[in-house]
């Protein structure tokens, strides 16, 4: 199997979440691996359209075509432009890839409804419209690549964690649904599991990198790299038939006790 | 190095045991494409044979070596072949297994003959393989090991007992290997191929063309390899524990056996 297998020569990616490490290295790895990338940020914040914004010169520099959205990423105009501008723009969509990541946590009695709202709003209702854009650009080419990067309190809990642990979860299984729906349409739909990895908003926390760090079989925290490049396996041609999957890259986390 | 590169295997060997044929030869010949040399282990030679002249058709290496997997001693010498060969190892992947003995029969009618050699075969073999190559393995400070499930062992079926438990004891036995060795560098995974006929005829009728399959169509033989491939990798550096399945959809879902829900419509004035 060549590195060519792989290759993504000239693919369209569209990433959400750009401004933040994970997606960043997604993208950058889809780049690398031959796709032009168009990048989101999550919010409309000017951090991450900056670091969006860098996340797009590397690309650039990689001979490859980019170009970045800032946007809200809950907000379904701005969810819809930037799909139907990446299809005007490229004349096609292969490839989404939606990394979005709004940490929070608080005990059950102190969070408010606005907050349970926003925390399942942009993690999980923004890659329904990201998926529901997508839609249209996929099913009319009966071909297309979701990835979903959801977190592993998709799949344990954690104290305190109760808005962001639930949104995961449902990421989790609104890919295996989406799978589903799209199995005979030649569309993909997957899920990249990320383990504890460095920069991820819930280890802003030192005492818990810490703790994490003497608790995982593999004493050391995920780079973004090492979550953000699968995606260009998932994305590649040789996985039509790999879907509805979560492809955990967790350092063993979720084999321990 | 892009992140292509990372995805090749030059330099690194790679055993592969069931190399004969199916799978296992396929997922042979994918990591030697990918520029591994490989180590064909199974019980019969002819079949070796040709799996091994094709591997050399791509330029890489292929040491031949007729291994019962049931019998330690037997696995025990073919990694001490493999290392006087090559010096060194890299990937193991854990293919060998067999759904036949005791398959068919309800718990009841399983002889201890079958119950035993359907578990030698599936589960134990890949004990004896991991106990004689993790020494290797830690001396050199990296390796990856990739065993080969089945959807069975994940969810049951009827009439395939033995395998079912074998298959789902080679899963938490992957995670076992992934708690003790993650330190050492050593990274352990699964692969869980769905429905692969292999152009058979007479399989693809049994599985009914794969209409089932919610992608509505069996896997081809050509697509388990990347995965394999993309496992032994060092774009897999941080898996530990973790399972691939490649099965076209069905774990997904199977709760609705027609595929799609009929519409639900949310009440009159709820929209």
């Amino acid at each position: 199997m060549a590195g060519t297998a792989f290759s993504l020569h000239d693919k369209v990616a569209f990433v959400v979440g750009a401004g933040q490490p994970i997606g960043r290295a997604a993208a950058l790895a889809l780049a690398e691996a031959g796709a032009h990338v168009v990048l989101t940020t999550t919010l409309r914040t000017k951090r991450e359209a900056d670091a969006a914004h860098a996340c797009m010169n590397d690309i650039l520099t990689r001979q490859r075509k980019s170009s970045v959205h800032a946007i809200d990423v809950t907000n379904e105009q701005d969810v819809q432009t930037a799909i139907e501008h990446t299809v005007t723009q490229h004349g096609r969509l292969d490839i989404l890839v939606n990394a979005p990541d709004l940490p929070f946590a608080k005990p059950l009695p102190d969070v408010a409804l606005g907050e349970w709202q926003r925390v399942l709003a942009v993690n999980l209702t923004s890659v329904y419209l990201t998926c529901q854009a997508a839609a249209g650009p996929m099913l009319a080419q009966q071909k297309g690549r979701i990835i979903n990067v959801v977190s592993l309190l998709g799949e344990r809990g954690m104290a305190n964690g109760s808005a962001y642990c639930a949104a995961q979860a449902g990421v989790l299984n609104l890919t295996r649904a989406l799978a589903l729906e799209w199995a005979r349409s030649g569309i993909t739909v997957n899920a990249i599991g990320a383990g504890w990895t460095e920069g991820m908003g819930m280890l802003a926390d030192e005492t818990l990198r810490q703790q994490l760090t003497r608790y995982l079989p593999t004493k050391r925290l995920a780079q973004p790299y090492e979550i953000g490049e699968a995606a260009v396996y998932l994305a590649s041609d040789t996985t039509d038939f790999l879907t509805g999957q979560v492809l955990w890259i967790d350092g063993g986390a979720l084999s321990r006790l | 190095m892009s992140v292509l590169d990372k995805l090749r295997l030059d330099g690194k060997v790679a055993i592969m045991t069931g190399a004969g044929r199916g799978l296992g030869r396929e997922m042979a010949l994918a990591l030697a494409e990918a520029g591994a040399d490989i180590v064909a282990a199974a019980r019969t030679q002819a079949q070796l044979d040709e799996t091994a002249a094709l591997v050399r058709a791509q330029g890489r290496r292929c040491l031949v070596i007729p291994t019962d997997v049931t019998d330690s001693a037997a696995v025990n010498a073919m990694v001490d072949a493999t290392i006087a060969e090559y010096g060194r190892f890299d990937i193991l992947v854990n293919n060998a297994g067999g759904a036949t003995r005791g398959m068919n029969r309800p718990v009841e009618a399983i002889t201890d003959e079958q119950w035993r050699t359907g578990i030698d075969v599936n589960l134990t073999g890949a004990f004896y393989c991991c106990r004689a190559v993790l020494p290797h393995m830690m001396r050199q400070g990296s390796g990856k090991i990739i065993n080969v499930t089945s959807g069975l062992g994940v969810r049951a079926g009827r009439n395939n007992i033995m395998y079912s438990t074998a298959k789902a004891g080679l899963i938490n036995f992957t995670r076992a290997l992934a708690m003790n060795y993650a330190d050492k560098n050593i990274q352990s995974t699964l692969i869980l191929p769905g429905i692969f006929p292999h152009d058979d005829p007479e399989l693809l009728a049994y599985w009914q063309g794969g209409k089932f399959i919610p992608v509505g169509r069996p896997g081809k033989d050509d697509e388990l390899g990347p995965l394999c491939v993309f496992l032994a990798s060092d774009l897999a550096n941080y898996m530990n524990g973790e399972l691939v399945a490649l099965e076209g959809g069905g774990l997904a879902g199977g709760q609705v056996p027609t595929g799609f829900a009929p519409v639900v419509l949310l009440p009159e004035g709820e929209q």
